[in-house]
Order: structure tokens, then sequence, then C-alpha cells
């Protein structure tokens, strides 16, 4: 188990970190949200020991983080990078072996990713000929090689088509059904909702939301509803109703014993109800709702 | 995992990647060819002068002239041979395509083609004069015997007070090549260790090294590489040099008893000058963001290594001079100008002694504040980074 505790980290006159604090289950995906400049790169360097805290600690299975424990740990940084110059094999194996694998460990565990990752063809091929994607794969396979027990990936779905999306969120689903612990963060909530299990929502260095998602999801006094009539958006007029985006299809979140019955009546007295969906808030509510209350 | 096992890692990355890449190994097997190239030129040039001294005559001469000339040349330690010429057209033509190097036109003109010799005149002009001189005596009814007797030429013998002693000549000179390879290496591959941690940051996998390994072990790693790649580049330039010596068939020259010395001391301040400058040259590698900017951040290095340089040149003239001296005892110093000051049987065991515990103490100094200061700028990837900032952003 990851334990972020309590963590504060100043820069200059900035709080990047304010009494930060989560805990992250073995096997779990749990995504680590919040806005550009949040203190999600600071959080994930605190980690490593590339940023030192001014107070706090980080703690993995009870023991306090230090080399012997981050030789175990994955990371994939938001500036991604690796040698342009270097054949992908070789700086992969590099890595590896930095990890502390041996030799011949880091060869095959280097060929094993770069088939599973669908680059068993570049792996002679220097960095700088791969095209955009095949080098994220590349960066992915340098924090996967060593096969370690937390893999902690800063922004991963960052610039991904849908169709990357998707094949990096089930690459994740079998690292975790293996056992491997992953922590990512994201500022596109819309997009990583299917994919995290759990979260921490932070702002201005504070975690303002963490748990189990569908527990909070479920706990929330507010629900989502979704009215499509006519094909127009149609608003409510009812007191509490608040309109999270239009036009089309209209999205508004509500409490959850908001009168369903009577808005559904009203809706069709409006016209003919194409949608009306009534169901629990989305990340974004939840980040919206935590932000300002 | 061991922390030393990681740096050897990170040390051997810095030197197969560097050791293979083409623009190493060309520029390698460029000067290599090239020094090579140097032993078996030299003979080409010194060879020419064992060949006769080609005189081209045209006109009359005075009579017995040749036979004088030979005789006089012989004084002067030369080898001459005479070529008659037809008219003076042919014998300036002759001398204008090098043919031969002077002409003596009716036994009363020298003429060369561009600089003339003061040698080749005195010779010619002494024979002339002899031969001249035999002839009015023989008129004179001066008796043959005589006429040798008086004209023959005194001898005189020549001294030289400073005996300029040819191994001491070539030990001094050797140094002083000594001392430019090393600074060019230092320079050369100081700057490879900046570049080296420009690219990390530029490339943005230093965060990608730096979530395994401290960055003490990634600055130390980088050292060292590229050390064992300069201390390889030295050893195949300083056996290029020792071969084209050895080819150059320098007769009075033991060249193994000068070469071999020099070379183990460039070896040995090499490790020591490379180990003190590469350390500072990581430092500022480390403040700037792009390779553009580096430029500006080396002249620091650059600074403190070109006094060095110099007082290695004045030092190899002068290897005696207060300055030189006091710049072999400071640490920034020593490793360049101390080589040329041994070499020349100067420096004293105790100023030896200086120079190195000295540079130790500067190279371990630098190693410190080298390695917090890149320890402090190494994740900050936007503009430049203040020397004072990176010291206080250390981690650890």
């Amino acid at each position: 188990m990851l334990e972020f505790g309590d963590v504060t980290k100043r820069f200059g006159d900035v709080v990047a970190l304010d009494h930060a604090g989560f805990s992250v289950d073995p096997g779990r995906i749990f995504g680590f949200l919040g806005p550009n400049g949040a203190g999600k790169t600071t959080a994930m360097r605190v980690v490593f020991g590339l940023v030192q805290p001014d107070s706090g600690m980080v703690r993995w299975n009870d023991r306090p983080v230090g080399p012997a424990e981050r030789i175990r740990f994955g990371y994939m940084p938001e500036e991604r990078g690796l040698y342009p110059k270097m054949k992908v094999r070789d700086q992969l194996v590099h890595f590896a072996r930095l990890s502390g694998l041996s030799k011949s460990r880091a060869i095959g565990a280097v060929d094993r990713w770069l088939g599973v990752l669908g680059l068993a063809d570049r792996g002679d091929a220097k960095l700088d000929d791969l095209s955009h994607g095949n080098q994220q794969r590349a960066q992915l396979a340098a924090a996967l090689a060593h096969d370690p027990d937390l893999l902690i990936l800063d922004e991963p779905f960052a610039g991904l088509d849908p169709i990357g999306v998707e094949s990096l969120a089930n690459t994740l689903r079998v690292l975790a059904s293996d056992g491997v612990t992953i922590v990512f963060s994201s500022h596109q909530l819309d997009l990583v909702e299917d994919v995290c299990q759990d979260v921490a929502i932070i702002n201005d260095g504070r975690i303002v939301l963490t748990g189990r998602l569908d527990e909070i999801k479920n706990r929330s006094a507010k629900r989502r509803l979704s009215i499509d009539v006519d094909g127009e958006p149609w608003i409510p007029d009812f007191p509490g109703v608040e309109v999270v985006d239009g036009p089309g299809p209209a999205h508004c979140i509500v409490d959850d014993d908001a009168p369903v019955g009577d808005l559904l009546a009203a809706a069709a007295a409006a016209g003919t109800v194409n949608r009306f969906v009534f169901e629990p808030p989305r990340l974004t509510d939840l980040f919206r709702e935590a932000v300002t209350s | 995992m061991n922390r030393w096992h990681q740096v050897a890692l990170l040390a051997k990355r810095e030197f197969t990647q560097r050791a293979t890449s083409k623009p190493f190994l060309i520029t390698m097997a460029v000067l290599a060819i090239a020094i090579l190239s140097i032993g078996p030129a030299v003979n080409l040039f010194t060879g020419g002068e064992d060949e006769a001294t080609k005189i081209g005559l045209v006109g009359e001469a005075p009579p017995g002239f040749e036979a004088e000339l030979q005789d006089q040349a012989m004084l002067f330690e030369m080898t001459v041979e005479t070529v008659v010429y037809a008219d003076r057209s042919d014998a300036e033509t002759a001398l204008t395509e090098g043919d031969v190097s002077a002409v003596l036109a009716d036994g009363t003109e020298i003429i060369f083609h561009e600089d003339s010799s003061s040698r080749l005149t005195a010779l010619l002009h002494s024979t002339v004069d002899t031969t001249v001189k035999a002839q009015v005596l023989s008129e004179l009814g001066v008796p043959e015997s005589e006429v040798d007797s008086v004209l023959a030429p005194v001898p005189v013998k020549v001294t030289t007070l400073d005996e300029a002693d040819v191994q001491e000549e070539a030990k001094k000179g050797a140094a002083f090549f000594g001392a430019i390879a090393l600074y060019i290496s230092i320079i050369m591959f100081g700057q490879f260790v900046a570049m080296g941690t420009v690219e990390e940051k530029q490339n943005r996998v230093v965060e990608v090294v730096l979530s395994r390994v401290r960055p003490w072990q990634v600055l130390v790693g980088k050292v060292i590489g590229i050390g064992v790649l300069g201390l390889l580049q030295l050893a195949i330039l300083a056996g290029a040099a020792y071969t084209s010596a050895q080819l150059a068939d320098l007769a009075d020259i033991d060249v193994a008893a000068i070469g071999l010395p020099i070379i183990a001391s460039v070896f040995f301040w090499f490790i020591l000058g490379y180990t003190f400058y590469a350390f500072l040259y990581a430092a500022v590698g480390s403040t700037v963001s792009r390779q553009e900017d580096l430029q500006g951040a080396i002249m620091i290095p650059i600074v403190l290594i070109m006094p060095g340089y110099i007082l290695a040149i004045v030092a190899a003239e002068n290897p005696d001079g207060l300055i030189p001296m006091i710049g072999s005892w400071l640490p920034p110093w020593a490793p360049f100008v101390m080589p040329v000051r041994i070499a020349a049987g100067v420096a004293q065991p105790w100023e030896v002694g200086v120079a190195i515990v000295g540079t130790m103490i500067g190279a371990v100094f630098l190693v410190w504040v080298g390695s917090r200061i890149y320890a402090g700028a190494l994740l900050r990837t936007s503009g430049k980074v203040k020397f004072r900032e990176a010291w206080r952003a250390a981690v650890e």
C-alpha cells in the first residue's frame, strides 16, 4: 500500500502541496486528478525523491520510501524523454538494469514488453525514428521493463486518441489484475472516468476528495440529470437545478432527493421526451462540487 | 542494488554511446592519421639536406674554380655539385624552377631565386676570391706551392658556450606538445560533460534517470564514462605520436627515454585536471536548458583554463620564471604548467607535491560544489538557473 502522508511543499511563496494525504491500495488503478498546476506532478516527484517535502512522509508497505523501495517503482514523468539517438532496445535494457535487473533478465523483460506494446520490430530503431505514438509506448516500456510493484504515470493519457486511451487503459487493467498498484494523474476528468477505480482529487495543493470512485459517487448528495425534449435543450424550472452544460441535451445537477416524477411530468408536458436519465454524478461534477463547496 | 554498480552502468552508457558515435570515430581516425604522417613527412624534408647543393655556372669561371669549390665546400660542411648552363637565361630558368640553389655568372655575380643564402654566398664568394687571387699571384710569378700556402684557409675553431643539448630540447618540445594535448583534451572532454548534461535536460530524459538513481550517481557516472573515453583518445594519440617519432628517424634523440615519461605525465595530469574541471563543466551545464545557451555558460571554465594554457607556453620558454612557477603550484593551472616545468627539470619535489595535493583538494571541492549545483538545477528545465538557486534547491 502506498501512503502519501500529510505532505506539504512550498516553492517560495507558492504552496504546491498543502497537507496533501491519500493512500492507494495494492492492485488498484488510482486516478490522481485535478486541474493543471494543482500539485499532481510535485506529489509524484515527492514519491521518487525528486522533490524533498517540507513536511510529511511517503510510505510503501508501512516503510518510509527510500532508494530500496524506489527501485521497485516504475515512473513515467510528465516530461517525456528518452535518449533520441540511442536504439530503443538498448536504452530500455539500460534503464531496466539501472532498476536492478541482471543483463539477461533485462533483455528478456524488454523484449517481452516491446512485444506486448507492439514495438517488437522497432527495438533496433533509434528513438528519433519512431512515430510519436510509438515513442509514447517506448516511454511506457521504460517504466514497466523491471516489472515494478508500483507504477506511477504522470498524465499518461495526454495526447492519445480514443483508441490509444482504450489500449493504454487495457494495459493498465491487465497490470492491476497482476497485482501492480497503479497511480496515474490526469487533468481530463471525463477521459479517465472509466479507467480509475479509486481517485484523489487535488486542487491548489489540497486533496479535496479521495476514496473508491463508486462509493464517492453513491455517497454524493447530487445526481446528474440529462434531459432531451424534442431535440432541444429544455431546462426544468425547479429550485436547486444547476445547469452544467448545453446546448444539445441538457445536463443538470440536482439533489439526490429531487422529485424525479415531477421533473419527468414537466418534461413530457413540454414536448416529446427523447432522453431522460437520472444517474450518479460524473467525476467533473464531483470535482466542481468539491472545489466550490 | 549497489549504488556503484549503477554508477558503472551510467558510465558504461556514456562511454559506449560516445565511443561508437560517427563524429568521434572520424575525428579520432583523422587525428591519428595526421599525427602518424608527421614522422615520415619530417624525413622527407630533412632527407633533402643530405643531397648535394646544386650550383649553376654560366659564362667563364676563373680557372681552377671547380676544384677550389669542392675543397672549400668541405670546410663549409657542404656537398656541392655544379651544373653548367649555356647562357644566363637558361641558368635563371633553372634557378626559378628550383633545379639549382644559386647561379654564379661569369665568376662575378651570384644570383639567387627569392631568398639569398648567406652560407652559399660566403662559399661562392670565398671560392671566387681564392681562385682569382691565386691566378693573380701565379701571373706575378709566385710559385704554385707558395700560392697554395698563402691562400690556404686559416683554420678557425668554432665554439658554442652553451651547447644546446638536443635531448633536453626535444624533451621540452615534447612536454610542450603534451601541455597542448592536455589543454585540448580537458576542454574537449569537459565540454562533452557539459553537453551531455544539457542534452539530458533538453531531452527530458533526466527525470526518467533520476527516478532510479541519485543526481550524484548520474554526475559521477558521466564524468567517469567521458573521462575513460578521454584517456582512450589520449592513448591513441600518444601511440600515434610515439610511432610517428620512431618513424621520423631522429638519430640524436632517444624517443623512448623522452616520450614515455611525457606520455605517462600527460595521463597523470589529465586525470587530475579533468577531474578538477569536469565537475565544474557539469555544474555550468546543468544550469542551462538548451544547447544554444551552453556557449555562454561554459565561458566560466574556459576563462579559468586559458591562463593555464598561456602559462604552459611561458613555462616552455622560461621554466624558471616567477609567474610560471607560481602558476604551476595553483590548482586551476598546475595540470597544464607543472608537467612542462617537470620536463624542463626545474620543478622541486616539494613543488610537485604542492601542485598534486592542491589540485586534488581543489577537485574534491569542485566535486562537492559541482554535484550540489547539478542536483539542484537538473530538474529545472525552463530557462537558466542561477547558481545560488541551484545550490539552495539541491535535494539531500
